[in-house]
């Protein structure tokens, strides 16, 4: 609106924040759905503390996850063939993520928890 | 990670109150030989200068800091209805430097510029339309009816293009879904309301010669940069981005010069409600002629990860495909799906297949599993439906030809509920750009006055005009 004064008010044209925020798709989604607002999972968000560190790997069992993005098979090999020559008492088990580098996999979460997982690194991203 | 996202991964995860400890390889990763793999891994992270395989030691064996214990989210803040006042080439500034507009000149969104465009429907200025975000994991936002129209108003739009502009936020889709891939959208509008806005369905549908296919197209990319939090490579990581991001293909179906069932009803809508159809790819060949065999072979050549094909035909193609005997748009899709298979071998060396479809196929996800079970020269339909494949009709018959892309249709939406229950809200003398001349009786863009004399001009000889 005109003030007189040469000066106008306008609309602030963002968006507001909601609080709300995506999530992975479960495993046996359909990844189209990853772009599609209607089966998008979302929700409030709570803050997650990370789980507490070991204080060495030494004769530990290290998951490494390949997430599904292109190349992260090769990669994660890469990264298991480093634990056999520079830290050889680290047991690595190597798995792949269920579905697309969009899904999650509690499944997976869980058979690790099951089966004495110490540790995990999940890659490549990107 | 790879370091190429080293900022944008680490700013998700304060934002989600997940403070995750990352490692980052150099980029890419995609296509590289095992050797330089290696030396990814023996090497140091890029961001840190730190031997990346000892950074990730530490990260599982470092202590627990007290933020990482103990994380928070922190809410952004909710923006004011109103920006402070201001001159109105400050404030055009502010919207130019803030990174809410496409660069091109916009129209200030003053209160009575807003309340003018609320008369386009019936609903509440202060009415939720929807939430939107580019990505799709980050924080959504939320917007009004008023909002929306505070976008309609910035792209150049008037109350009669309202309605097609709520459609779109209802849509909740950004036109610029954050993809490094580079995403494009189209936008194809059926029913009534193209003749009452004046939408341009025929000649040169897809080039700025109409207003209403201008200004709809754009809102869609307004509202995606500000509902949608676009930001250049904070949350749009596009690596060249999409020239379609600046008006998404608008259009209407030339329902009127088809000899095919509207695209709307196809989709289970009435021949007479008023809805736009969304769709998103990467690739338009704008060039394609012949018959639908010639369809068949230019989308064989397709990176066929998506699988998915949307023809954009001249109403001529259309009655063209009818001739060859397609009593309808799925017959023709039908075939054109049986006539685009390709070898296994040739399907397997595409980057995408063997970068994402080898994975789901060696979880044993069909259609791949089988499909990487073949035999190099055995013939695979990486189209696998009628439904993956769309034909859209528009253009103004001065050449039967097609466009092939690869969109998928994602959603359509109907237009109805957004118009106000009087009707169309048009000004007393509708804005219209000059529309196509369509000829009818052989004095194409003639004039009346003086035809004989302009043609002698035109073609510097003295030429009969024929009526």
């Amino acid at each position: 609106m005109e003030q007189g004064n040469g000066k106008l008010t306008v609309l602030d044209p963002r968006g507001q924040p909601t609080g709300i925020f995506g999530r992975r798709l479960d495993a046996e989604s359909n990844p189209r759905a990853i772009l599609d607002p209607a089966e998008q999972p979302s929700g409030e968000l709570k803050p997650i503390a990370l789980a507490p560190r070991l204080s060495t790997l030494q004769g530990k069992t290290v998951y490494l996850v390949e997430t599904g993005f292109a190349g992260s098979v090769e990669f994660m090999q890469e990264v298991q063939e480093w634990f056999g020559r520079r830290m050889p008492d680290v047991k690595i088990v190597m798995r792949q993520k269920r579905g697309t580098m969009f899904t999650d996999d509690p499944e997976l979460w869980r058979e690790m928890k099951a089966a004495g997982a110490d540790a995990a690194i999940l890659g490549v991203g990107g | 990670m790879t370091a190429r996202f080293a900022d944008f991964v680490e700013r998700d995860a304060r934002d989600r109150g997940t403070p995750l400890r990352f490692g980052f390889p150099p980029y890419p990763v995609m296509g590289m030989s095992r050797e330089v793999l290696r030396g990814y891994v023996e090497g140091a992270d890029p961001i840190t200068s730190e031997p990346l395989m000892d950074e990730i030691v530490e990260a599982l064996t470092s202590p627990l800091t007290e933020k990482e214990k103990h994380p928070t989210i922190v809410r952004k803040p909710r923006h004011s209805r109103l920006l402070l006042a201001d001159a109105p080439e400050n404030l055009y500034r502010q919207f130019v430097e803030n990174g809410w507009t496409d660069g091109l000149p916009i129209v200030l969104p003053t209160e009575a510029r807003v309340a003018e465009m609320l008369t386009g429907t019936d609903r509440g200025a202060h009415e939720i339309v929807g939430r939107m975000l580019i990505t799709t994991h980050q924080e959504k936002m939320e917007y009004t009816v008023e909002k929306v129209a505070a976008i309609a108003v910035m792209a150049g739009a008037r109350p009669e293009h309202f309605p097609v502009i709520l459609a779109l936020a209802a849509s909740q889709e950004p036109s610029m879904p954050s993809s490094t891939t580079s995403w494009g959208r189209m936008m194809v509008v059926n029913g009534p309301i193209r003749d009452e806005i004046g939408m341009n369905c025929g000649t040169a549908a897809l080039s700025p010669f109409n207003l209403a296919n201008s200004v709809i197209g754009r809102a869609w990319t307004l509202m995606s940069i500000n509902f949608g939090d676009a930001r250049a490579g904070e949350t749009f990581m596009a690596s060249f981005g999409h020239n379609l991001n600046y008006n998404n293909m608008c259009f209407g179906e030339n329902e009127e010069l088809s000899v095919f069932e509207p695209f709307h009803v196809q989709k289970g809508f009435r021949p007479d409600e008023s809805v736009v159809s969304l769709f998103r790819g990467w690739n338009v060949l704008n060039f394609g002629l012949g018959p639908a065999k010639e369809m068949a072979h230019v989308i064989s050549t397709f990176g066929a990860m998506a699988s998915t094909v949307t023809f954009v035909v001249d109403p001529l193609v259309a009655k063209n495909l009818r001739a060859e005997g397609f009593q309808t748009k799925r017959d023709a899709c039908k075939w054109i799906v049986e006539n685009s298979k390709v070898p296994a071998g040739h399907y397997w060396e595409g980057q995408m297949q063997a970068g994402f479809a080898a994975g789901l196929a060696k979880q044993g996800i069909e259609p791949f599993a089988s499909w990487a079970k073949l035999p190099k020269d055995a013939p695979i339909a990486p189209r696998r439906s009628p439904d993956d494949i769309n034909i859209v009709v528009a253009g103004g018959e001065t050449n039967p030809m097609w466009i092939t892309t690869d969109f998928m249709h994602t959603r359509s939406v109907s237009i109805d509920p957004w118009r106000p229950k009087c009707g169309i809200r048009r000004d007393a003398r509708p804005l219209r750009m000059p529309a196509a001349v369509t000829c009818k009786d052989g004095m194409c863009g003639i004039p009346e006055v003086a035809p004989a004399r302009e043609a002698e001009v035109v073609s510097g000889q003295k030429t009969p005009v024929s009526r």
